[in-house]
């Protein structure tokens, strides 16, 4: 039995979690799949999971799960694994899936794959997971009594089952003690100004190194607000000092999967990809029509952006 | 029985010379604690720019006005250097003179017409400061100069009243006729004063010498001692080479390795020299484009202040030294030099080529950066990626080895392998044609030339790197030695012989720098093969009527001396245009000194200055002849909205080779 | 993306290396901990003999010393299990020679095989507080304040000292190395040791360059006479 760990956010499952049930389906074959929520408003979100192939949802409370603490999480998660028993835990690929994850593995000694996209059940699990930020896939064997694996976010196709079921939904309270709690949130900075959270814009437009200098970058603002869109940028933006490293879009700054993200001045470089492959459809404008870019793009402006991006602001106000 | 005025004339010649004396020593122990610097090789061309440059005067005359105004001044000087002599003798007994030059008629000529002379380049000199008042005085010490003029006037006048009062009284050993404006004075003179006016014009021209030798190590004056010594010590060739460091010495400890300048202490003999010998007279300062365009570097205001800094803390230093103690000075940057000024400069040397008392500005800016970036990490942080590309990447675009030969695609060339045999040319392809869309322009069409001209070459590949120069004119001279050892070994294994290369910033690097690590190649411009091929027959043009301008670039004229060659090219593809500042007076297109990869933050942007030049010719066509200034010009076209296009020479030449098959194609069916 | 014949390695001939962003930042961190509150700074990688490079640009920046957990550098791999456990290991011998370390601090996932797990597992076989995805950390007495991005802002993190952290790019701007610091750095000790690699559970099988690179964009069209076009197909995508 493969035991998913859901994160919910907002009374819905996010998009990783429901991504994460599609690829434990594809592991757990026949069996039967359960899910582990926690916090919030997860009995809600718990009996959402029947067309997603859960059979139980266990729901945990415990006071010091009120904020989130990965050692408190990694903890109730062990203590399920062990209870049920589970045959293999999964997880979404996210920042906290990962850590909760890296946390389990440590505590119960055992190998954990991170960022998969695709698994065959054994034994041994048979899986493909991305490095270099989904530039170059590694298939491995997982040799485990209990195989824990996370799913890299915006890689798998969500799939509802094929036969939906209702779902059982089982609240309990896990032990925790307090070395489980020392590593807690004691507070929460909210972000500062407003602006498109780059994490959240459907729209991303994003300057690289051909921008030129820290002026240049009105152009694409400019585009950015005509479009309702984030403005990202690419490390050497970021090492140049004309944006700050929040703006940074790539392996070692935000990872994003706007529905369009058009690139100004991007060469393309592996790292910047890893931050943006998640896009549904990418757009290059780049004066280089062999730009490595121009493999991963969609639709592609060949061209000097200095004078494209204004063009295709103009056009959009011309239409307005 | 010793005359009073013997006496007299021994007190004031050991007053004036102790005063003298007492600060030319301390200025010889301010030059004396400069550090190392090896200008004593090459004798000959030495002694020749001594001859060209201080006798002939030739840097003096580039501007011509001015030029002849001082050297009215100074040749008339070299003439009556013997009269100060003469003079001093006068002074002890009225009846004495030097022997036989002082009884020699053509002498009294020579004297009279040079002092005039020089009393008319005086006047002009008072001329251009006061009614011209040309730009290049802005920010120098105008009133100093003012009492050198005036001190100048008065010794030739004093002179003249001398002479005349002299042949007055009869007392001249000369034949007076031979002295027409001493003597024209003397008819005027009054007699009951004459021999009052003979003492007293003889003992203050006397006078008036001896105090200006005192002022003169206080002053800029100084540069009538210090300019021959400066000049002398000048680099006579390679003058695109940069000094290298010697980062690993024998018994060296590490606290002894000078990694640029950071205080007075670290400069080497030859700059302190250089800032002693500076007049102010800011020629350097009228030819510079970052000044031109507003920046904050003037290379006159900047070696005034270092010379400034030389004077108030050298001194404190040495006085140290003497008591067994050591004085740090601080830093010049920020203090006395802003950072801004060390990092305007776009090492184009145009102020070197003008400078008439052979100061060089690039090592003094080159040594200030070193140190900012080697010791403070203290530079343009836009400038940050490109030297940790050059490092990590072996280019400053950051961007793989492997894709070296993309540029090349569909050309057929050769990529030589470890081991090969050697072709008689190695194209040295450079980074920027490489990684850049607009800058490989000039090295596809060589290439296509060289290959349809049968010559037999071939390119290094991936196994070429950066040849260092960004990183060494950043300062980073680390980095570029390890890079240079780099390409070194891999030339060296090769075994190439003769390297053409497209990029005048590589071709300075391999020709004039790489000797220093052990790699010495004959490099040679792809405008100078080009014409090379061309003379031979091996190309053959035909010229359009286009109207062509070319832009010399700076590492290929000024530091180079490549010149003609380029316009063979021109005048073989259109017609060429010259702009006013062309050849060794060319204007920079603002990407050297690694400012290709910093931003211009103040002022008017360097290239767009060059644009407005070429456009203004009326040509529709501006040609280069290297990878930066195609970038460079190329943005200031498109920024300026300039109605000119910008064109390598090889493509321009390309066209004309094409243009010339296009005639005779249509010849020979028009025979048929 | 190059790989080697046997398809189990990138193919490194014409590439430089460098040290992760991440673990850059948390260098720099650690050097400018020392710097402000004394003590000593350690630096360690497990890597082939090449990896010393990246040792010395560490020290060049002011790390103190280094300890470098040299690999046979074949394509054999160390999975992070097995990195973690040799990483312990030296932890373990430095500390009872040299005396407990304050803080440990790891990149919260590496560049290239990405396992995010080495730091956790350190951390727990340690039995200290870990702290991941680190981007603003400042020391407070005996415990350290850490701020971790999350969606709408940060999470602040207090834990006490000895403890492990892992870190993010954007923690700190890391300095150029000076050529002196360089110098010096070809001087600071390296100790090397040669763990033997155990039996990996997580093995790899080979590598894949993913087929989306022979993808090829549509040009819709060159300079800003494409604009019509662009507009046109933000419109169909549902953006305008």
């Amino acid at each position: 039995m493969v035991l998913v760990l859901v994160e919910h956010a907002g009374g819905v499952a996010t998009d990783p979690s429901l991504q994460s049930l599609t690829l434990a389906r594809s592991l757990a074959g026949r069996e039967p799949v359960q899910a582990l929520l926690i916090g919030g408003k997860a009995p809600a979100v718990a009996a959402t999971l029947g067309s997603h192939g859960v059979s139980v949802a266990h729901v945990a409370n415990h006071a010091g799960l009120e904020t989130f603490a990965p050692d408190a999480w990694a903890s109730t998660l062990d203590d399920l694994v062990v209870r049920l028993p589970a045959g293999a835990v999964v997880a979404p690929g996210t920042e906290r899936g990962n850590e909760v994850m890296a946390r389990l593995a440590a505590r119960t000694g055992l190998p954990l794959a991170v960022n998969c996209i695709a698994v065959t059940a054994g034994p041994p699990v048979t899986l493909t997971r991305l490095r270099w930020g989904g530039s170059l896939f590694e298939e491995a064997r997982l040799v485990s009594p209990r195989p824990l694996l996370t799913v890299a976010p915006h890689t798998v196709a969500v799939e509802a089952a094929s036969t939906p079921n209702e779902v059982e939904v089982k609240p309990f309270t896990p032990a925790l003690d307090g070395a489980d709690l020392v590593v807690r949130v004691a507070e929460h900075i909210g972000a500062s100004g407003g602006g498109i959270s780059l994490t959240e814009a459907k729209v991303v437009v994003s300057g690289g190194r051909g921008v030129g200098s820290k002026e240049g970058f009105a152009i694409i603002e400019e585009l950015a607000g005509l479009l309702g869109a984030a403005v990202g940028c690419s490390r050497a933006v970021t090492s140049a000092g004309w944006r700050p490293h929040t703006d940074q879009v790539g392996q070692t700054g935000t990872k994003i999967a706007p529905d369009i993200y058009i690139a100004c001045g991007i060469s393309g470089a592996t790292q910047h990809m890893a931050g943006c492959k998640g896009a549904k459809k990418i757009l290059a404008i780049n004066a280089d029509g062999e730009a490595p870019i121009m493999l991963s793009a969609d639709y592609a402006v060949i061209g000097d952006l200095k004078e494209i991006v204004p063009a295709i602001s103009a056009e959009i106000r011309k239409r307005q | 029985m010793i005359p009073v005025s013997l006496i007299a004339l021994a007190a004031a010649l050991l007053v004036s010379g102790a005063l003298f004396g007492r600060r030319a020593v301390l200025l010889y122990r301010l030059i004396r604690m400069g550090q190392p610097v090896a200008r004593f090789d090459d004798l000959p061309s030495r002694v020749r720019a001594e001859a060209v440059v201080v006798v002939g005067q030739s840097k003096l005359l580039q501007v011509l006005v001015p030029g002849l105004m001082h050297a009215a001044i100074f040749w008339g000087f070299m003439v009556l250097l013997p009269t100060i002599l003469i003079a001093m003798i006068g002074a002890v007994d009225p009846h004495a003179t030097l022997p036989w030059l002082g009884a020699q008629g053509w002498y009294a000529l020579m004297v009279d017409l040079f002092a005039i002379l020089v009393l008319a380049g005086v006047i002009a000199a008072f001329v251009i400061r006061k009614v011209q008042r040309p730009g290049r005085f802005a920010g120098s010490h105008l009133g100093e100069a003012d009492l050198i003029l005036a001190l100048i006037a008065a010794i030739v006048i004093t002179l003249f009243l001398w002479h005349a009062s002299q042949i007055a009284l009869g007392l001249n050993d000369y034949p007076a006729g031979w002295a027409p404006i001493s003597g024209l004075l003397a008819g005027a003179l009054h007699q009951g004063w004459t021999p009052v006016l003979e003492r007293t014009a003889v003992w203050t021209h006397v006078l008036i010498i001896l105090a200006f030798l005192v002022y003169l190590p206080y002053s800029k004056h100084l540069h009538i001692f210090l300019a021959a010594v400066n000049v002398f010590f000048g680099r006579t060739r390679a003058r695109g080479r940069l000094e290298p460091i010697e980062f690993e010495k024998e018994g060296m400890a590490e606290e002894d390795v000078r990694f640029g300048t950071a205080t007075v202490k670290d400069m080497t003999w030859k700059q302190v020299v250089d800032t002693m010998s500076c007049t102010e007279c800011g020629r350097c300062q009228d030819v510079c484009p970052a000044y031109a365009t507003g920046k904050a570097l003037s290379p006159k205001l900047l070696i005034m202040s270092l010379r400034d800094q030389v004077l108030a803390e050298g001194p404190k230093v040495l006085a140290a030294r003497d008591r067994g103690e050591t004085y740090k000075p601080p830093p010049l940057v920020p203090n006395a030099v802003t950072d801004d000024v060390v990092w305007d400069c776009v090492t184009c040397g145009a102020c070197q080529r003008e400078c008439p008392v052979g100061i060089e500005h690039i090592d003094h800016i080159v040594d200030l950066r070193r140190n900012l970036v080697m010791v403070e990490s203290r530079f343009p942080a836009e400038a940050a990626p490109m030297l940790r590309d050059v490092d990590r990447a072996s280019n400053p675009w950051g961007k793989p080895q492997a894709d070296r030969t993309r540029w090349a695609d569909g050309l057929g060339l050769h990529v030589l392998q470890p081991g090969e045999e050697p072709p008689d040319i190695l194209f040295w392809v450079g980074c920027a044609p490489a990684y850049d869309e607009r800058a490989r322009q000039g090295a596809i069409s060589t290439a296509k030339l060289m290959k349809s001209a049968g010559v037999d070459f071939a390119i290094l590949g991936p196994r070429e790197s950066c040849t260092g120069d960004p990183a060494r004119r950043m300062g980073d001279e680390y980095t570029f030695q390890r890079l240079a050892k780099e390409n070194v070994g891999t030339l060296n294994s090769s075994r190439v012989k003769r390297i053409v290369t497209t990029c005048p910033h590589c071709f300075n690097t391999l020709s004039n720098e790489y000797p220093d690590f052990g790699g010495t190649y004959e490099v040679v411009h792809h405008t100078t093969f080009l014409a090379e091929l061309m003379r031979e027959g091996r190309i053959k043009p035909l010229a359009g009527d286009k109207a062509i301008t070319y832009h010399d670039s700076c590492y290929l004229a000024r530091h180079n001396d490549v010149i003609a060659e380029p316009r063979e090219l021109v005048a073989a593809a259109g017609r060429p245009v010259e702009m006013a500042r062309s050849g060794k007076r060319t204007f920079c297109c603002g990407a050297g000194g690694a400012r290709m990869w910093m931003e211009e933050n103040r002022g008017r942007p360097i290239n767009q200055e060059r644009v407005r030049e070429a456009a203004a010719t009326g040509a529709q066509t501006l040609a280069v002849a290297c990878p930066f200034c195609t970038v460079m010009l190329d943005d200031g076209v498109r920024e300026t909205g300039a109605k000119i296009q910008v064109v390598d020479l090889a493509t321009l030449l390309s066209q004309a080779v094409e243009r010339r098959k296009a005639w005779e194609a249509r010849s020979t069916t028009e025979q048929v | 993306m190059v790989l080697t014949g046997d398809g189990k390695a990138l193919e490194t001939r014409h590439l430089g290396f460098t040290i992760s962003p991440h673990e850059e930042c948390g260098v720099e961190e650690a050097v400018r901990l020392v710097e402000a509150n004394g003590g000593e700074s350690v630096v360690l990688t497990l890597g082939p003999p090449e990896a010393a490079e990246q040792l010395r640009d560490a020290m060049a920046i002011g790390i103190d010393r280094a300890i470098h957990l040299q690999t046979d550098g074949s394509s054999a791999e160390w999975d992070p299990e097995a990195t973690a456990n040799a990483i312990l290991d030296a932890v373990r011998i430095d500390e009872s020679a040299a005396g407990p370390f304050d803080l440990v601090l790891f990149g919260n996932e590496s560049a290239d095989s990405g396992g995010f797990q080495v730091g956790a597992r350190v951390a727990h076989t340690l039995g200290r507080p870990l702290v991941t995805g680190v981007k603003r950390m400042t020391l407070d007495g005996a415990s350290v304040r850490c701020e971790q991005e999350v969606e709408g802002g940060r999470d602040v993190y207090v834990v006490p000292l000895p403890s492990v952290l892992t870190v993010k790019e954007g923690l700190n701007l890391p300095r150029y190395p000076s050529v002196p610091g360089r110098m010096r750095a070809a001087r600071k000790p390296v100790t090397i040791s040669t763990p033997s690699r155990p039996a990996s559970r997580l093995e790899l099988l080979r590598l894949v360059v993913p087929e989306g690179q022979g993808k090829r964009a549509e040009v819709l069209g060159n300079g800003p006479a494409a604009a019509p076009a662009v507009v046109e197909t933000l419109q169909k995508l549902g953006v305008l």
